[in-house]
C-alpha cells in the first residue's frame, strides 16, 4: 500500500456519512468566520470615497490619521462607502438602543449596553474555537507522551503510569477548575491551561492500549532489530499507527471543552470582558430572560451547533476507522 | 481477593491525599490574602491595632500562619477525627452546612438517576429490537442532539418559557420549596417540592438519555448475539419470552454497576443547575464557598465528593466481579 493509503481509505468512508460531512462544513465555516471576524463585523468601511474628489480611503485596513475618531456611518459623510455586513464593532455601546430585538439594523438585536449582538457573536466565535483547539492540543500532547511511555516500556513504568491515570480520573475536575479560576484569576489562558492539564488521562489510556498492541507486532520488532533508538520507534513507527483513535477522542474532546469553556464563562470565570464569548453573552442574558429572548436563544444555539458538529465529526470518524462501530 | 481489596484501599487513600492536597495547595498558594479580605469586608482593618490582632487570630484559626504542609497535616488530622472545622462565611460548623445541603443534592440526583433509567432503558431495549429501522435511526439522531444541548442553555430556556410572566407561568422560578410551604400537610409539602424539582430534573436528565439508552441498546445486542439466546429461540420460546426473560435481565448487569459511577459524577455536574435554579444544595454551596474563599467548606466538599467518587468506582468494580465471575479482579492489578 502506498503512503497515505490508510488515511485516504478513512476519508472515503467518512465521506459516506452525510451528517459528519455537514458537521465538518459547519466547523469550516466557523473557522472562516473566526479568522475574518474583524472583516465581517466592524464599524469602519472597507472603502470610503470622499465626495468631490476628496480622496479614496481604506479605513478598515489602514488607520488614516485624517479620519481618526470619525464615525463614517453617519449621513453627513456623503460619498461612496462599502461597510462590512455587520457595520458595528463588538465593543461599541449605544445607550439609545438597549435590548432592541432583531431588526434590519441589528440582525440579532442588541444587549443590555446597546452593543450589537451579531458583532459580539462573530467575535465570540474566536474564543470558543481557540479554547477548544488549544486546550485539547495541550492534553493530547501530554496524553500521548504519558500513554506512549506506559505502553512502550510496560513493566513497572506501565504500572506506575496506570495508577497515576486512575488517580487523575477520580479528580473532581470541574470543581478543581472552578477553584483554580476563582482563586487565581479567570482568563482565557488559564481556562485553556487548566482544561489542558486535567484532561489527559483519557488520551493516555487510549495511546497506552494501542502501544501495548503495537509493541508485539512484527514491524516493531523488525525496526528494533535494525537498531533504531526507542524514541525513533515510538515517534516514527508506532505513533502514526496509534493516531486514529486519538483523533476521534480529540474531536469529542473539543466538543466537551467548548461546553466547559462556555459553562465557565456563564459562571463569570471564563474570558473576561471586553472580549466577548458566547457563554458570557448567555450569562448576561439570564437577567433579561423575560423580555430579551434573542440574548438567550442565539448564543445558546451557536454553542449547541458547534458542539453537535464536533460530535458528529467524531462519530463519523469513529465509524470510518472502526468498521465494527458502524450501525 | 483480600490482597486485591487491601491494594485498592491503599490506592484509594493515596488518591484521596493527592486530591485534597492539591486542592489545599491551590487555595493556600493563590494570590491575595484571605484573612485581610474577610477583615476588610468587616471593616476590622480600619481599626488599627485591633485589626492587626484580629488578623493574626484569624490566620491562626485557619492555619494560615504555618507552612502549607503543616496546615494540610492539621486539616487532615482534624478530618480523620471527623472535625470539618467552622465555616468562615457564617461561623457555623461546616458539618452543619453540609448536612443542610447534601440531602437536597442527593434527592435531586437520585430522582434524576431514577428518571433517566426508567426512560432510557426501555428506549434502548426497544431500539435494539428495531435495529436498523427508521425508528432506530431517528431516535438515535434525536438522542444525539439532546446530548449536545448545553445544560445551562436548556435551563435558561425552560425558565424563559415555563416560569416567566411573558410565556407560560407553570413552574416556580427558583428554590426548592415555597415560602408558604409550612402551612401544607405532609403530602402537600412533597407535592410542593416535586413541583419545584420538575425543571431542574428535566435539565439534568435529558442529556443522559442518549448515553444510557445507547448503552442499553448495545448491551442488549451483545446479549442477543450470545449462544444461549439462540438456544432459547431454538427450543421454541416466543420472541417476547426470549427478549424479556432471557436477554433483558442479563443486559441489565452493566447498567446496574454503571449507577455506582454515575452518582458522584452527577454531584459535580449539578453546580450550574443548582446555581440557575437557586437550589440550596451542595453544588450551590461549593460555588458560593469558592467565591467567598471559605477554605474549610471548600476542603470539606472536595473531600466528600472525592470519597463518594472513589467509593462509587470501588463498588462498581466489586459488583462487576460479583455478577460476572468471568472477570477476575486479581488480574487487573
Amino acid at each position: 500500500m502506498k503512503r497515505g493509503g490508510y488515511w485516504r481509505g478513512v476519508w472515503t468512508e467518512f465521506r459516506k456519512n452525510r451528517l459528519a460531512l455537514g458537521g465538518l462544513a459547519v466547523i469550516a465555516a466557523l473557522i472562516a468566520l473566526a479568522l475574518s471576524a474583524s472583516l465581517v463585523a466592524n464599524n469602519r468601511p472597507y472603502i470610503y470615497v470622499a465626495p468631490d474628489g476628496g480622496g479614496v480611503y481604506f479605513p478598515l485596513f489602514y488607520d488614516h490619521p485624517e479620519l481618526r475618531g470619525l464615525d463614517l456611518r453617519k449621513d453627513e459623510f456623503r460619498g461612496f462607502k462599502v461597510f462590512p455586513p455587520i457595520p458595528f464593532s463588538y465593543s461599541e455601546y449605544n445607550l439609545d438602543e438597549i435590548l432592541v430585538g432583531p431588526s434590519l439594523r441589528h440582525i440579532m438585536g442588541t444587549d443590555e449596553q446597546g452593543r450589537d449582538l451579531a458583532a459580539r457573536m462573530v467575535h465570540g466565535t474566536r474564543v470558543s474555537l481557540l479554547v477548544g483547539f488549544i486546550a485539547v492540543a495541550i492534553y493530547i500532547s501530554i496524553g500521548i507522551v504519558i500513554g506512549a511511555l506506559a505502553g512502550y516500556y510496560g513493566g513497572w513504568v506501565d504500572m506506575l503510569i496506570s495508577r497515576l491515570i486512575e488517580m487523575v480520573m477520580c479528580f473532581p475536575t470541574f470543581f478543581l477548575i472552578l477553584t483554580i479560576l476563582a482563586l487565581w484569576g479567570p482568563s482565557m489562558v488559564s481556562v485553556m491551561v487548566v482544561i489542558g492539564i486535567t484532561g489527559w488521562p483519557g488520551i493516555a489510556r487510549i495511546v497506552r492500549g494501542e502501544f501495548l498492541k503495537l509493541r508485539e507486532m512484527d514491524f516493531v520488532t523488525a525496526t528494533r532489530a535494525l537498531g533504531s533508538r526507542d524514541w525513533r520507534i515510538i515517534l516514527r513507527h508506532m505513533l502514526p499507527n496509534a493516531m486514529a483513535p486519538v483523533l476521534v477522542s480529540a474531536s469529542f474532546g473539543v466538543a466537551s471543552t467548548i461546553l466547559i469553556e462556555s459553562s465557565l464563562s456563564f459562571l463569570g470565570l471564563g474570558v473576561q470582558p471586553p472580549t466577548p464569548s458566547w457563554g458570557q453573552i448567555l450569562s448576561n442574558s439570564s437577567q433579561y430572560i423575560d423580555f430579551a429572548w434573542w440574548m438567550t436563544v442565539i448564543p445558546g444555539f451557536a454553542i449547541f451547533l458547534t458542539i453537535t458538529s464536533y460530535n458528529l465529526i467524531g462519530e463519523g470518524f469513529q465509524e470510518a476507522i472502526d468498521p465494527k462501530s458502524r450501525k | 481477593m483480600t490482597r486485591y481489596i487491601l491494594q485498592r484501599i491503599f490506592l484509594m487513600a493515596l488518591t484521596f491525599f493527592v486530591i485534597t492536597g492539591i486542592t489545599y495547595v491551590i487555595i493556600r498558594k493563590a494570590p491575595g490574602d484571605f484573612t485581610s479580605m474577610k477583615a476588610g469586608l468587616q471593616g476590622e482593618l480600619t481599626r488599627g491595632a485591633l485589626g492587626k490582632q484580629f488578623l493574626e487570630a484569624e490566620r491562626r484559626l485557619y492555619g494560615l500562619d504555618k507552612e502549607w504542609y503543616i496546615g494540610y497535616g492539621e486539616w487532615l488530622w482534624k478530618f480523620v477525627r471527623l472535625d470539618l472545622g467552622t465555616s468562615r462565611e457564617d461561623g457555623r460548623p461546616v458539618a452543619t452546612r453540609i448536612a443542610e445541603a447534601l440531602p437536597i443534592t442527593l434527592l435531586l440526583n437520585v430522582i434524576t438517576l431514577l428518571v433517566t433509567y426508567i426512560i432510557s432503558i426501555p428506549m434502548g431495549v426497544y431500539a435494539s429490537m428495531k435495529k436498523n429501522t427508521l425508528y432506530d435511526r431517528v431516535s438515535s439522531l434525536v438522542l444525539f442532539i439532546l446530548y449536545s444541548l448545553p445544560h445551562f442553555w436548556i435551563a435558561l430556556l425552560l425558565l424563559m418559557f415555563f416560569s416567566s410572566s411573558e410565556y407560560l407561568n407553570l413552574f416556580p422560578l427558583d428554590g426548592i420549596m415555597s415560602d408558604w410551604a409550612e402551612e401544607y400537610g405532609f403530602f402537600g409539602k412533597i407535592a410542593d417540592v416535586a413541583w419545584h424539582l420538575v425543571l431542574p430534573v428535566v435539565t439534568l436528565t435529558y442529556g443522559s438519555f442518549a448515553f444510557l439508552s445507547r448503552y442499553a441498546r448495545a448491551n442488549m445486542l451483545e446479549v442477543i448475539s450470545q449462544q444461549y439466546i439462540t438456544t432459547a429461540r431454538a427450543k421454541g420460546l416466543s420472541e417476547k419470552r426470549v427478549i424479556f426473560v432471557h436477554a433483558f435481565r442479563n443486559s441489565l448487569v452493566p447498567l446496574v454497576t454503571l449507577m455506582a459511577t454515575l452518582l458522584p459524577a452527577l454531584l459535580g455536574g449539578s453546580v450550574i443547575v443548582e446555581k440557575i435554579f437557586s437550589i440550596p444544595g451542595l453544588g450551590r454551596l461549593a460555588y458560593d464557598s469558592i467565591f467567598s474563599r471559605d477554605i474549610p467548606v471548600i476542603m470539606a466538599i472536595t473531600s466528600i465528593s472525592a470519597l463518594l467518587t472513589l467509593a462509587g468506582i470501588f463498588i462498581a468494580d466489586l459488583l462487576y466481579g460479583l455478577v460476572d465471575p468471568r472477570i477476575r479482579l486479581e488480574g487487573t492489578l
